[in-house]
């Protein structure tokens, strides 16, 4: 969820966790906590990187982006579930149509 | 104190949960974040959120901080929590073997041991304990700073392989041609030998060179990796994390 936050441009913290909350339909609701352990793990594995550093209002705001790493992890992710997806909803059409 | 200086220094104090030099380099940004995140009027940390902060810093303090791409160093580091393991299971085994004794000595001579008796094996339990411990504490100390990319912890690895294996050696032929080496007396060492024997050999893999190169000498593709997991690194950030 965190990649898919940081798809379509560089976000700091706080703009994950609401772009988190809006992509899950407001089910998930990151906190900061879990959400910094999660990107050191990302950082550790190089599948995000630090885009840029700006001190607002005397605090520090830090930038993410996907790596080309994280951007094919993330693909690769997308194309796994789309496939999921699509299985799941051949078989339900098949199985008398409840899917639409 | 205003409610937001107190806010923050509730903050302040649940970050402690986390390692040093993850504050160091989030500690700041982190705090942003919480205060960015917490409602008008907000005096101190909510339930959930102090929750949070405190599982995902000990969880952060727990687990072995080696990236995915260091997998030979990430393998060393498990080993050296199951070496850490092996050790803990023989020191449980030990004090048990110790409280059965009075049991056994009771059940099968029909009198308790005297005092003199007790207190001469409670003479014994605490060396029993300490050098129990301290193999514990040396593979977790040796899993925490290799995970650290400290080059002198797989030197000393390495020099605490070659000790165990000077011990396991003069246990087996030296102890063993006169009291003869018991299976319980050989399993354990010999199975953390080989677990370290496996460690040891993976921290001298090629891959795993790479991970302990000092900064300055990485490729620019290693730039990637978090300074929090970087020893050397410079803090840039107030030390008040």
């Amino acid at each position: 969820m965190i990649l898919t936050a940081l798809a379509s441009g560089s976000q700091h913290g706080y703009g994950i966790i609401t772009d988190v909350r809006e992509i899950s339909g407001g089910l998930l609701q990151l906190r900061p906590g879990t959400l910094y352990t999660a990107l050191d793990r990302l950082r550790a594995d190089e599948l995000i990187g630090v885009d840029r550093e700006e001190i607002v209002d005397g605090r520090l705001r830090r930038y993410y982006r996907l790596t080309p790493a994280g951007t094919t992890r993330l693909s690769a992710e997308a194309a796994r579930l789309q496939a999921h997806a699509s299985t799941a909803l051949t078989r339900l059409n098949l199985a008398g149509g409840t899917a639409t | 104190m205003s409610d937001q200086a107190r806010l923050e220094r509730g903050y302040r104090r649940l970050l402690a949960c986390y390692p040093r030099a993850f504050r160091r380099e989030n500690g700041q940004e982190i705090l942003a974040v919480l205060m960015a995140c917490a409602p008008d009027g907000q005096r101190r940390p909510g339930r959930a959120e102090s929750a949070d902060l405190i599982s995902s810093g000990l969880r952060m303090r727990l687990r072995p901080s080696v990236p995915r791409s260091a997998r030979t160093v990430r393998a060393a580091v498990r080993l050296m929590w199951a070496g850490a393991a092996v050790s803990t299971v023989n020191l449980i085994i030990v004090l048990a073997v110790f409280g059965g004794l009075k049991a056994r000595h009771g059940r099968f001579l029909g009198h308790s041991l005297t005092a003199a008796q007790v207190s001469q094996l409670n003479t014994l339990i605490i060396p029993a304990v300490v050098t129990g411990l301290i193999p514990v504490a040396l593979w977790l100390w040796m899993a925490r700073a290799n995970g650290q990319g400290w080059n002198w912890a797989r030197s000393l690895s390495t020099v605490l392989f070659g000790l165990a294996t000077l011990e396991l050696t003069h246990y087996l032929f030296g102890f063993g041609e006169v009291f003869g080496p018991t299976m319980f007396g050989v399993i354990f060492p010999a199975l953390t030998w080989l677990v370290g024997l496996a460690a040891v050999w993976l921290l001298w893999r090629p891959a795993s060179t790479a991970f302990f190169k000092p900064l300055g000498l990485t490729q620019a593709g290693h730039s990637a990796q978090p300074s929090s997991r970087i020893p050397w690194s410079s803090s840039r950030w107030p030390r008040q994390f």
